[in-house]
C-alpha cells in the first residue's frame, strides 16, 4: 500500500513539475471586461454568500474569529490551507480591490496583480457564478466589518508551494466559463444546476480526484475518500441516491434539517455544510438543488 | 430416558439456547458488546423516534400531533444524563463511533445531550400547535426576512441562534411545532458533528 502510494506521489509530482514547466510562460489571458453587471444588492449577497460557502473557509468560528477575517486550517495532502482575511480592510483584506478584482479573482483564479490561487479555493466551481452574483457578492462584502489582521501564510510543502506550477494545472483542470443553461430542462432543474456545480460547489467534497488535485470529471459526484481530516463523501450520483432512499422530498427537506430517510441526523462535515450553508437556502433553492441531484443522468 | 436425565438435557438446551439468544442480542451493531451497544441501541431508538417525526413535517405521512409527541417525549426521556451515563471516560473500543473530543470537551457534549431532551419536551409541547406553512416556516438560519439588514448586528451572511428566542424552550413551546423540530435537528447534528466519527 505504501509503495503504491509512494510511486503515486513520485508520478504526480513528475508530472506536476512538468505541467507546470511546459506552461510557465504563457501568460493567462484576461480579458478587460471581466463583469458588466456594476450595481449589486447586499442582501442578495449575502444569501450568495451563505449559499458558496465563504463564511465557512474564510471566518474561524471555532476560534471566535470575526466575520470573513480569516479561515480555520482545511488540511489537505498538498498542505494545509487558510482562507485568508476577505473583509474590506485596506493593507489585509479586499480594501484595495475594485469589483473586476474580485470578479477576476472568482472567475479566473487569479489575484490582481495576477498570482494564480490554489484551487482550495474552488474558482473551477465560482467560475460559474453570474454577473449579477459576482456584484451581489461583491455588495454585501462590502457590509462586513473591516478586520486589520493579516492573512495566516499557507503551509505548503515543496513542490506545491511553487505557485508558479499553478499556471500549468490550471491549463489541465480548470475550465472558466459562467454557467450556460441547458435547452430543454426546465427552469426548476437549471437552477438546481447552477447552484450544484457553480456556488455551492458539491463537487469540490463530492467528487474523486487524480493525485494531482484535479477533479476526475467522469465521476462527477461519485464520492471522494482522503478528503481534509480524513474523511469520505458519499456518493451522489441520482441512483445512489434513489439507492438510499432519498427522494426529491425528503432531500430538499434533508438539506435544510440534516436529516435522513434512515432517522439520522448528518454529522461531520456535511452537518456544517448543513449548519453554514443549506440550511439558509429558500425552499425553491432547496427544491431545485434535489430536483437537479436526482435528476441528473449526465453527471457533469 | 430416565426422568432426571430428561430434565437436565431439557436445561442444558434450554440453557444453551438462552445463552446463544442472550450473546446474538448482545453481538448486534457490528459486533458492540456492552455499554457501547447499550448507546448505540439508544441512538437507534431515537433515530427511529426522529424518523416517524421528520416524516411528518415533511409531509411524507400525515401529520399526527399524537404521534409527535410520544415519540417526541421518547426522545426527551432518552437524552442528558440518560445519554451521558453510557460515556464513561475513554470508552471507545470495537465498532464505537465515538471520537476522543468527547472527554476533551465533556461541558459541551453533556450540554448537547441536555439540550436533546429539552428540544424534544419543547417539541412534544408544541406538537398541537399550527404549522407554518412551508419548509421555510422552520428555516434554521433565518434568511433575509429575519435577522435586520445586512449592516446590522444580525449580518444576514453570519448569526447564530444563541441568544435568541428560538433557543427558549419555553417560547418554543408556544411557537409552530417545525421551530421546536429545527432546533432539535441542529441538536443532533452539532453533537454528531463535534463528536462522532465521520464517515
Amino acid at each position: 500500500m505504501k509503495r503504491g502510494l509512494f510511486a503515486a506521489a513520485l508520478a504526480g509530482l513528475a508530472i506536476f513539475l512538468t505541467a507546470g514547466t511546459v506552461f510557465l510562460s504563457t501568460g493567462e489571458t484576461v480579458p478587460s471586461e471581466i463583469i458588466t453587471v456594476r450595481e449589486g444588492d447586499a442582501e442578495r449577497g449575502a444569501y450568495v454568500a451563505r449559499m458558496s460557502g465563504c463564511i465557512a473557509c474564510h471566518t474561524n468560528e471555532a476560534a471566535g474569529g470575526a466575520l470573513l477575517a480569516g479561515g480555520p486550517p482545511l488540511q489537505t495532502q498538498f498542505g494545509t490551507f487558510f482562507g485568508p482575511n476577505i473583509t474590506p480592510d485596506k493593507p489585509h483584506g479586499l480594501g484595495n480591490w475594485t469589483l473586476d478584482d474580485f470578479a477576476r479573482a472568482l472567475r479566473l483564479g487569479i489575484s490582481p496583480n495576477g498570482k494564480p490561487y490554489y484551487p482550495a479555493f474552488p474558482f473551477g466551481f465560482y467560475t460559474k457564478l453570474t454577473d449579477q452574483d459576482v456584484a451581489d457578492l461583491w455588495a454585501a462584502f462590502q457590509t462586513v466589518p473591516g478586520i486589520p489582521s493579516p492573512s495566516k501564510p499557507q503551509e505548503i510543502s515543496f513542490p506545491f508551494n511553487q505557485r508558479w506550477t499553478l499556471r500549468g494545472w490550471k491549463r489541465l483542470f480548470f475550465n472558466p466559463g459562467v454557467f450556460q443553461p441547458q435547452p430543454g430542462e426546465s427552469d426548476l432543474w437549471n437552477r438546481g444546476k447552477y447552484i450544484v456545480t457553480g456556488p455551492a460547489h458539491c463537487g469540490a467534497c463530492h467528487t474523486p480526484r487524480n493525485p494531482l488535485g484535479g477533479r476526475n470529471a467522469e465521476q462527477a459526484l461519485h464520492g471522494a475518500g482522503e478528503l481534509p481530516g480524513n474523511e469520505r463523501s458519499p456518493q451522489i450520483t441520482a441512483e445512489a441516491l434513489r439507492e438510499k432512499g432519498w427522494t426529491e422530498t425528503n432531500l430538499a427537506f434533508g438539506l435544510r434539517f440534516g436529516t435522513k430517510p434512515n432517522g439520522d441526523v448528518v454529522g461531520g462535515s456535511m452537518g456544517e455544510v448543513v449548519r453554514d450553508g443549506t440550511s439558509w437556502l429558500t425552499d425553491e433553492d432547496l427544491e431545485a438543488i434535489a430536483h437537479y441531484l436526482l435528476n441528473n443522468p449526465k453527471q457533469d | 430416558m430416565h426422568k432426571t436425565a430428561k430434565r437436565n438435557v431439557g436445561y442444558l438446551i434450554g440453557g444453551t439456547l438462552a445463552i446463544m439468544a442472550a450473546t446474538s442480542l448482545a453481538h448486534a451493531h457490528g459486533g458492540a458488546t456492552g455499554i457501547v451497544k447499550e448507546r448505540m441501541d439508544l441512538m437507534a431508538s431515537v433515530g427511529k423516534s426522529m424518523k416517524t417525526i421528520t416524516e411528518m413535517f415533511q409531509g411524507t405521512k400525515p401529520y399526527d400531533a399524537e404521534q409527535v409527541r410520544a415519540a417526541a417525549r421518547f426522545i426527551g426521556t432518552h437524552g442528558g444524563e440518560q445519554t451521558t451515563k453510557l460515556f464513561p471516560e475513554g470508552s471507545i473500543n470495537g465498532p464505537s463511533e465515538a471520537l476522543p473530543a468527547i472527554w476533551q470537551d465533556w461541558d459541551k457534549f453533556s450540554k448537547l445531550a441536555d439540550d436533546l431532551s429539552v428540544y424534544a419536551r419543547a417539541l412534544a409541547d408544541a406538537a398541537d400547535n399550527p404549522r407554518g406553512a412551508g419548509m421555510g416556516a422552520a428555516r434554521r438560519g433565518g434568511g433575509l426576512s429575519s435577522g435586520g439588514s445586512p449592516m446590522g448586528r444580525s449580518n444576514p451572511m453570519m448569526g447564530s441562534a444563541s441568544g435568541s428566542p428560538m433557543n427558549d424552550p419555553a417560547v418554543l413551546a408556544t411557537m409552530a411545532p417545525n421551530a421546536a423540530f429545527a432546533r432539535l435537528t441542529q441538536t443532533c447534528s452539532a453533537c454528531h458533528t463535534q463528536f462522532r466519527k465521520k464517515q
